[in-house]
C-alpha cells in the first residue's frame, strides 16, 4: 500500500492508531494501524465517509491528539514539535474562530502568531483578503459573515505564511461554484516542490482534480491509496457514458452490451483507452453522431465505492 | 519566549479588557458601591485615613475572590471547549508558553482594573496609599491563580470545579479549624483562602506581614501553576 518516493519524506505515519477511551471502560477506535508516507511536493487527498476517522487523522498530524499506538512523524519530528517550530497552514472543518472578532483582526492575530514579521502583517493580511475576495467584509464580525465568507476567511488564514505543509479539512465546504473553482486555482498555485498539501474532502471530483494520490479511509483504516489522473502504464479502462445525437439505434446493434440510459446516452465498459477509442471510431464509421464521451464514474469514485463497501 | 508570542500579548490584553475587564469594573464598582456607600453615610461623609482603611478592609474580601473567579473562569478551558485551539495552535506556538503568557497578561489586566477601582475609591471616599491594597489584590490573583490555572488545564467545564474547590476550602477551614490528623492534611491540600484575610489586614494597615503565610499562599499557587504547565505540555489539547 505504500509507495516509494524519490524525494525525501515529509510526513510519515507508521501503524498509527487512536483509540478514544471514556468512562466506564468504553472505547472507540477512530484510527487503526494507519501507515502512509507523504512526500514533499505532493498533494494528498483524504476521502472517506462520515466518521471514517479523517478529522482524527488530521488532529494526529497537527499534534492535537497523540496516537495511542504507532507513530506520526513530520520531518522526523513529533507533530507538535514540528508545528511549534515551523507552523502548519491549517483549515479546520469546524470554523472555530471567536465570533466577536472582526475578520481583519482575526487575520492580523493569526498572522502575528504565525510569525509574519510585524512590518509585513498589514500587507500580508491585505493580500490574502484580496486573494479570497473578503476585503469588503474585513470590518464585519465573524458572527456576521456568511458561511461562504467564513470559509474563505478560514482558507485565508491558512495562507498567511509560506508554510511547508498545508492541511485543509473540507476546504470548499460552503463555497459557491465560482469560489470552488477559484479555490482549485489557488491550490494549483500553491503547488511547490518543497510543499506538502493534504486535503480532506467528501468531494471526490475535487480530490480527483487536485490530488496526486487519494487515501481512502473507512472505519479508521487506510482502505486504498489511489493514484489520480490517467496513468498509461496502468490503464485499466472503465465504464464510459457516450452521448449520441444521431444513429442511436445503431449503438445497440454494434455493441449489444451497451446500456441505454435514455435520452441518447449509453454506458459502455472498456478494458483500456485504446479499446474505447476503437469503439468510438467504429460508432462514427457506422453513422452514429457522437456528441460526448465522459467516464460514467471516475476511477476514484469507483475505487471509493469498492473501498467503503458500496456496490451501487 | 518567541517574538511572535510576545507580540500577541497585545491581543490577549485586548481580549481581557473586552471579555473580563468591563465585567470586573461593573461587578467591582457595584459591589464596592453597595458596601461602601452605607458606611460612608454612617460616617457622615467625612472619612479620615484610618476609617478609609477600615472601609477597604471590609470591602476588599468581598470583591477580591469574586473578581478572581470572574477572571479565572475558562482561562484555558474556553479555547478547548469552543475549539479555538484549532486555529491558534496550528501556528508556531508552544501551548504552555501561550497560556503562561495569557496568565501573566490577565494579571496585568486584573491589576489595571483594580487601579481604576482604587482611583474611584480615592476620589469618592478618601485618597490613601494604594500600596497595601494593590499588594493584597496582587496576592489574590497570584495565590488563587495557580489552582485555577491547573483546573482549567484539566477540565473543559472548570468553573463548577473551581467553585467547589474554593467552597470546600472555606468549609474545611470553618469546620476543621485547629483540628489535626487527616482533616489537617485535607485542609492544607485545599487553596489557603483562610490565609488571605490576615495577610490583607497586615498589608493595608502597614503592619508586619506574616511571611510564612504569604510564602504558603504563593508556593501553593506556584506548585499548581507549574502542574498546569506540565498538563499542557504532556497532554494533547484536542
Amino acid at each position: 500500500m505504500e509507495l516509494v518516493h524519490a524525494t525525501p519524506f515529509v510526513i510519515e505515519l507508521k501503524n498509527a492508531s487512536k483509540i478514544y477511551r471514556s468512562f466506564p471502560g468504553r472505547s472507540v477506535t477512530a484510527v487503526e494501524e494507519f501507515s502512509l508516507q507523504i512526500a514533499e511536493g505532493e498533494v494528498l487527498g483524504i476521502a472517506g465517509p462520515n466518521g471514517a476517522g479523517k478529522s482524527t487523522l488530521l488532529s494526529l498530524l497537527l499534534g492535537y491528539l497523540r496516537p495511542t499506538g504507532g507513530s506520526v512523524l513530520i520531518n522526523g519530528m513529533a507533530p507538535r514539535s514540528f508545528v511549534e517550530k515551523n507552523g502548519i497552514g491549517y483549515l479546520s472543518e469546524l470554523m472555530t474562530i471567536n465570533a466577536n472578532w472582526k475578520a481583519r483582526d482575526a487575520l492580523t492575530r493569526f498572522a502575528t502568531l504565525a510569525a509574519v514579521p510585524r512590518a509585513d502583517v498589514p500587507g500580508r493580511v491585505n493580500a490574502v483578503m484580496e486573494e479570497l475576495g473578503i476585503t469588503e467584509h474585513q470590518d464585519k464580525k465573524i458572527k456576521a459573515l456568511s458561511k461562504g465568507n467564513l470559509q474563505r476567511l478560514g482558507v485565508a488564514q491558512a495562507l498567511l505564511r509560506d508554510e511547508q505543509a498545508l492541511i485543509l479539512d473540507e476546504p470548499t465546504h460552503g463555497l459557491d461554484p465560482v469560489w470552488t473553482q477559484r479555490f482549485r486555482s489557488i491550490i494549483e498555485g500553491l503547488r511547490k516542490p518543497n510543499r506538502t498539501i493534504i486535503i480532506a474532502s467528501h468531494n471526490l471530483d475535487e480530490l480527483q482534480r487536485l490530488a496526486d494520490r487519494v487515501a481512502i479511509i473507512d472505519r479508521g483504516r487506510l482502505q486504498r491509496l489511489v493514484q489520480t489522473g490517467y496513468d498509461q502504464a496502468t490503464d485499466a479502462g472503465g465504464t464510459y457514458r457516450i452521448s449520441v445525437v444521431g444513429g442511436a439505434p445503431h449503438v445497440k446493434e454494434m455493441f449489444p452490451t451497451a446500456l441505454d440510459t435514455g435520452e441518447g446516452e449509453f454506458e459502455l465498459s472498456f478494458s483500456s483507452i485504446i479499446e474505447l477509442n476503437a469503439a468510438i471510431a467504429k460508432l462514427i464509421g457506422g453513422g452514429v453522431l457522437v456528441s460526448g464521451v465522459v467516464p460514467a464514474r471516475s476511477v476514484l469514485e469507483q475505487q471509493f465505492r469498492e473501498a467503503v463497501g458500496e456496490t451501487s | 519566549m518567541r517574538e511572535n508570542l510576545t507580540r500577541y500579548a497585545y491581543w490577549q490584553f485586548r481580549d481581557f479588557i473586552r471579555e473580563r475587564g468591563i465585567a470586573l469594573l461593573l461587578v467591582g464598582g457595584l459591589l464596592g458601591f453597595m458596601l461602601i456607600a452605607p458606611m460612608r453615610a454612617m460616617m457622615g461623609g467625612n472619612i479620615d485615613a484610618v476609617n478609609a482603611r477600615r472601609v477597604l478592609l471590609l470591602a476588599l474580601p468581598e470583591i477580591g475572590p469574586i473578581s478572581a473567579f470572574i477572571v479565572f473562569n475558562g482561562l484555558i478551558s474556553t479555547d478547548r471547549k469552543m475549539g479555538y485551539y484549532r486555529f491558534l495552535f496550528s501556528k508556531p506556538v508552544a501551548i504552555p508558553a501561550y497560556y503562561a503568557q495569557h496568565f501573566t497578561v490577565y494579571f496585568v489586566g486584573f491589576m489595571t482594573v483594580f487601579a481604576i477601582l482604587f482611583g474611584v475609591f480615592a476620589i469618592t471616599v478618601r485618597p490613601i496609599s494604594p500600596v497595601g491594597a494593590l499588594a493584597y489584590w496582587a496576592l489574590v490573583y497570584l495565590s488563587l491563580g495557580g489552582i485555577a490555572f491547573f483546573i482549567s488545564s484539566l477540565f473543559r467545564y472548570d468553573w463548577p470545579i473551581l467553585a467547589a474547590v474554593f467552597l470546600s476550602s472555606v468549609l474545611a477551614n470553618a469546620v476543621w479549624a485547629g483540628r489535626g490528623g487527616w482533616r489537617m492534611v485535607v485542609r492544607d491540600m485545599l487553596p489557603p483562602l483562610h490565609k488571605l484575610s490576615p495577610a490583607m489586614t497586615d498589608l493595608i494597615n502597614f503592619e508586619t506581614v506574616d511571611l510564612t503565610s504569604v510564602a504558603w499562599l504563593l508556593g501553593y499557587s506556584a506548585f499548581f501553576f507549574l502542574a498546569g504547565l506540565v498538563v499542557l505540555w504532556r497532554r494533547p489539547i484536542g
